[in-house]
Parts: C-alpha cells; structure tokens; sequence
C-alpha cells in the first residue's frame, strides 16, 4: 500500500484534470496509480505522467469549449448592436491591442493616427509578443 | 475535408495519427475487453514497455472519439473497454502497413524479405 504521501502527489496531479474526466476516471486512475506504486513504479513518475496528461486534455479538449464561448460571445456583441463589419474585419482588434504597444512597434497602426494600414500581426499581442501569446491567459 | 473524415471513421491512416499507444491498446484489446490496469499489464507483458496512466488516459479517450473502443459498463470502480468494428479494421490495416514497412526494411538489411 502506498504511503500516504505519494497518494497526495498523484491526487494532486489527478485535480488537474477537468471535472467531467474526475467524476468519470477519477477513482479508477487514484486506484490505477495506487497498483503502479505498489508494483515499484515510483509515484513521482505515476504523478508527472498524470500531469501531462492532464495538461494535454486541457489543451486539446478545452479549446474547443472556448471557441463555443467566442462564438456566443459574437453572438451576445451582435445582439448589442455592435457593427458587423467591425467584428469582421481585423484591424480594428489589432488597433486596439496595438494600443498598449505603440512604444514597443512605432510603425504600427493606429485608427487615431490616421493610418489606414492593417497593423502588424508580428506585433498583434499587446507586449509584442510575435506569436500572439498573450492572447491565452492560461499560458 | 473528405479525407479527414474518411480518416475518423477508420482510415488506414488513423491509428497513425493517434499515436503508438494508441495501437498497443487495441493490440491488447484485440483478444478480450481490458481495464486499464489490465492493460498496462498485457502491453508491459507483450511490448516491453510500460505506458504511463497518463498516457493511457489520453489513448483511451482518444480511442473512444474515433470510435474504435467503447466502454462497458464499470465494474465497481474499474471501467473495462472493449475493441468496436471499426478498431478491428483500423487495426488490421495499421499491421498490414507496418508489415509492408517491415519487409521492405528486411530487405533492404539484407536480411530476407517475405
């Protein structure tokens, strides 16, 4: 039987699964751990494996629960009279986030500058990250 | 967009996308419907190599959106999985092509094909 300790580890790595996966694999994978550390398999191993796997359903499964948000977001923005064209097109929103960057990039465009040109998708995230990472909090 | 959807329903080309572990599980489910502690036993006892939980998980629920598992019902709290139609057939056309691979490979070592 495995200490009480390393239980507490894979228990940790198992919270990080989301919710719906707990309540249905939850306490077959704490008893699968539990077997794998009474076999020899040591528990920090049984708890990273957990962990990445949890990571991986995040990003792969979640994602699309938060495509379903934007949309009903769209939907919600369009039901407030807010013009299609300015959600269709995308300089506007790069404007916007370029807003917190004009330090960072001076060539980028601006609505208030009287620049017409799109702005920069290098320079979209508001840091100036250049891959736009800043636009997922949860990194 | 036809291609993809000929590779969710049971292409050739699915188990190559879902991965190595992917294979090892319906390689063990192939003789009878396992849990998952059973089935890191089976592949650890055939494959020599033993999957993390993790990765199992992952494998599983991969699986089951393909279509290629299912789930029975839970046995206290282990959740046995068994080997659909379509796994079978994905299956024995990924073995045929490794098996292609494999002979070619043989050959080309000089160490006789078929």
């Amino acid at each position: 039987m495995p200490g009480p300790r390393s239980m507490r580890l894979v228990e940790s790595a198992l919270r990080c699964y989301p919710q719906r996966w707990r309540s249905r694999h939850g306490d077959e994978a704490a008893e699968i751990a539990s077997m794998l550390i009474r076999d020899g398999t040591p528990a920090h191993s049984v708890a990273w494996s957990y962990l990445i796997g949890a990571a991986r359903m995040r990003l792969v499964i979640e994602p699309r629960r938060r495509l379903g948000a934007a949309v009903g977001a769209l939907l919600l923005a369009g039901s407030l009279g807010v013009p299609v064209a300015l959600l269709s097109t995308s300089a506007p929103a790069n404007a916007a986030s370029v807003a917190h960057s004009r330090t960072a990039h001076p060539h980028s465009a601006h609505p208030r500058n009287g620049d017409s040109r799109p702005a920069d998708p290098r320079y979209a995230g508001g840091r100036g990250a250049p891959d736009g990472c800043d636009q997922h909090d949860h990194c | 967009m036809a291609a993809r959807e000929r590779d969710d329903t049971g292409g050739q080309d699915v188990l190559r996308r879902a991965g190595d572990a992917s294979v090892l599980i319906l390689t063990s489910l192939a003789d009878g419907s396992k849990h998952g502690y059973a089935l890191i036993q089976d592949i650890r006892g055939f494959a020599g190599l033993q999957l993390g939980p993790g990765t199992l998980y992952g494998a599983l629920d991969r699986l089951e959106r393909l279509g290629l598992i299912e789930a029975l019902p839970a046995e206290d709290r282990r959740q046995p999985y068994r080997i659909t139609a379509a796994g079978v057939v994905a299956l024995r056309d990924h073995l045929d092509s490794i098996e292609r691979v494999s002979s070619v490979g043989r050959l080309r070592l000089g160490l006789g094909g078929i």
